[in-house]
């Protein structure tokens, strides 16, 4: 049997080198030959050429960062991590002997697989997991600034120089405060976009950035497909994954030598934007606005229903994709019932509004082994946000790790939601989170004390129960 | 070319009683620092954890690679420990370390000669006779030959 290896590490300075020959030693002592290519700081050594691919039986690539696969389309290949490479080294050479090891697939295969849809081998399925947490990562750590700087420049004009009207909190025209709201506005703007880039960027390199930003501001800009909200951040994970394959697919394309140079500067980034930005504004954006206009028209003729129940839906639409088109829906609802006279739909309304962000940083001061460092400084401002009804100040949580934190915020929105329709709370001001209660727009204010501590921990709890320590998380 | 151009006789530590990962990191640092081969030792050790969080750098048998690649050293070295018992390298897996080597590298570095070295001590390390040498060696000078013989 003949097989090759790549290794490669982050620093490049060691455990590339030693992998490369615990492989080499193993290989020996299993009477296997075995040719290792070490990509460390040096540089690529010992290059695999494309007739030793054709002969091999099988490949190993033992690496932490990225490595091109695709010249080892059609082979046996096996992906591991360098320390897997060094301490069970004899076991993944077996795995090959054993017939084990699935043979890799063509890049467009793989990025379908993305969603895996088709039953296909578990441990498959688990990388593609690790690929995806590693790009939703790369994205959501460039996004955390944003939404800080965003939120907090809000949170504070909105506190400091808020006024409430039946509009929502309105800050004076040509006031300090309304500039640094509108600073704050501009970090919002660019969360969004700045996800969807990092995410593309993370799959796709370089010529990814440029397609996932745009995707990601047309995906938070609803105008541009007759919606009357945006896609929010779920949308813009969308728009970023899906730039980020369109680019990756387009690189692994083979062009003439000539076009070469221009490729990863011109041509994928144009044609990936175009691609994106169309898919977005003709498949994706159109069913928003229909899914919105079918919310509210459900919400309308929930009308009559049963209280309880129209507070668990109301909590969960807020809560599920924080300024996003559901949480749109749901707001613009209660907004309207207060300007029907009915202040009572808005207090359950409002309780939901600041339970994530409350949640979450009540989340991370509970348990910091559960969350990077970065969202343990996410964590207190988002304190700060949810004190003033920012409910996006969750987001960062919610896109780095959607299935746990999605699952534990909406349940915290309904409990809350649901003591305070049965409390009785009112709100007179279309806007959510403590400060409402500052201005007398609040009916009832012990119970929407209640109804939000109520909330807040039933989400801190649940998502730090779902959640593991940050070291078992790779 | 071998590791006689990274080491030295004071980057050699013997009989070491640390009984954490930490302080045989504190400890080998400091010998670095002592030796002038960091500007800064803080942002030195910054680098060294950064690196064992994204994994633990042991390599098995009793054997650990702290690497650090950074601006805050001034020139290559290494530093070896043997410490008295075993240290526990990474809590997850109870990997333990008792023979650990240190290796600063300045961010940019022109020339790769000394990775090539690097790169043939790992080579070494591997040797399961060349492990049993150092482990039963009873002076700096008798581990400095062994380092050090092509």
């Amino acid at each position: 049997m003949k097989l090759l290896a790549v290794t490669a590490c982050p620093t490049g300075i060691a455990h590339t080198y030693i992998a490369a020959e615990k492989l080499k030693k193993t290989a020996a002592d299993l009477g296997i030959t075995i040719k290792v290519e070490t990509r460390g700081s040096i540089g690529v050594e010992n290059e695999i050429t494309p007739e030793e691919i054709m002969e091999a039986d099988g490949v190993i690539i033992a690496a932490d960062k990225d490595v091109e696969k695709e010249r080892f389309r059609g082979k046996r290949v096996l992906e591991c991590s360098v320390a897997d490479a060094i301490h069970k080294t004899e076991s993944l050479i077996k795995r090959f002997q054993d017939g084990e090891v699935p043979v890799y697939k063509d890049k467009t295969e793989k990025a379908d697989a993305a969603i895996p849809a088709e039953g296909k081998e578990l441990k498959q399925e688990s990388k593609v997991k690790r690929y995806l947490y590693r790009d939703l990562m790369n994205g959501v750590s460039f996004m955390i600034p944003f939404v800080v700087i965003g939120g907090l420049l809000i949170a504070i004009s909105i506190g400091l120089g808020g006024v409430p009207t039946d509009k929502g909190f309105v800050i004076p025209e040509h006031s300090l405060w309304k500039t640094i709201n509108d600073i704050g506005t501009v970090g919002f703007q660019f969360m969004v976009p700045i996800l969807a880039g990092f995410i593309a960027m993370s799959i796709a390199d370089r010529p990814g950035l440029a397609p996932g930003m745009i995707g990601g501001y047309i995906a938070a800009n609803g105008s541009f497909y007759g919606s009357a909200a945006g896609a929010g951040f779920i949308g813009g994970i969308v728009a970023g994954f899906i730039a980020g394959y369109i680019a990756k697919g387009l690189k692994a394309l083979k062009v003439p030598k000539m076009i070469q140079p221009i490729m990863p500067i011109l041509v994928i980034p144009l044609l990936t934007s175009l691609a994106v930005s169309l898919i977005f504004i003709y498949i994706i954006g159109a069913p928003i606005s229909a899914l919105m206009e079918a919310l509210t028209h459900f919400l309308n003729t929930m009308q009559g229903a049963s209280k309880i129940v129209l507070a668990l839906i109301l909590g969960a639409m807020i809560t599920f994709d924080m300024g996003g088109p559901i949480n749109k829906v749901a707001f613009l609802f209660g907004a309207a019932m207060i300007g029907q006279g009915n202040p009572y739909i808005m207090g359950p309304i409002a309780t939901a509004i600041c339970i994530p962000p409350l949640g979450m940083g009540l989340a991370t001061l509970l348990n910091k082994r559960k969350y990077y460092p970065e969202e343990q400084e996410a964590g207190k401002a988002a304190l700060a946000m949810g004190l003033v009804g920012i409910t996006e100040g969750a987001i960062p949580f919610a896109s780095r790790d959607p299935l746990r934190v999605i699952p534990s915020i909406m349940a915290g929105g309904m409990v809350g939601s649901v003591i305070s329709m049965l409390g009785h709370v009112g709100d007179s001001v279309p806007h959510g989170g403590p400060i409402v209660m500052l201005f007398s727009a609040i009916h009832n204010i012990p119970m929407f004390i209640i109804g939000i501590i109520a909330g807040v921990l039933v989400t801190a709890f649940m998502v730090n129960a779902l959640k593991k320590p940050v070291s078992d998380q790779q | 070319m071998n590791l006689s151009q990274l080491i030295n006789h004071d980057l050699i530590l013997l009989d070491v009683t640390a009984d954490t990962k930490d302080s045989v990191i504190e400890t080998l640092a400091a010998q670095l620092k002592q030796t002038g081969a960091l500007h800064d030792i803080e942002a030195f050790k910054e680098a060294i954890f950064a690196r064992e969080n994204q994994g633990h750098t042991g390599i098995g048998f009793g054997v650990a690679i702290p690497h650090g690649k950074s601006d805050a050293v001034s020139t290559p070295r290494v530093a070896f420990a043997r410490t008295v018992s075993d240290v526990t390298w990474d809590e997850q897996s109870g990997e333990r370390a008792q023979l650990i080597f240190m290796i600063a590298v300045p961010e940019s570095q022109a020339g790769n000669e000394h990775l090539k070295i690097l790169q043939m001590l790992a080579v070494k390390l591997i040797d399961d006779s060349f492990r049993a040498k150092l482990l039963s060696a009873t002076s700096k000078e008798g581990v400095y030959a062994l380092l050090t013989e092509e």
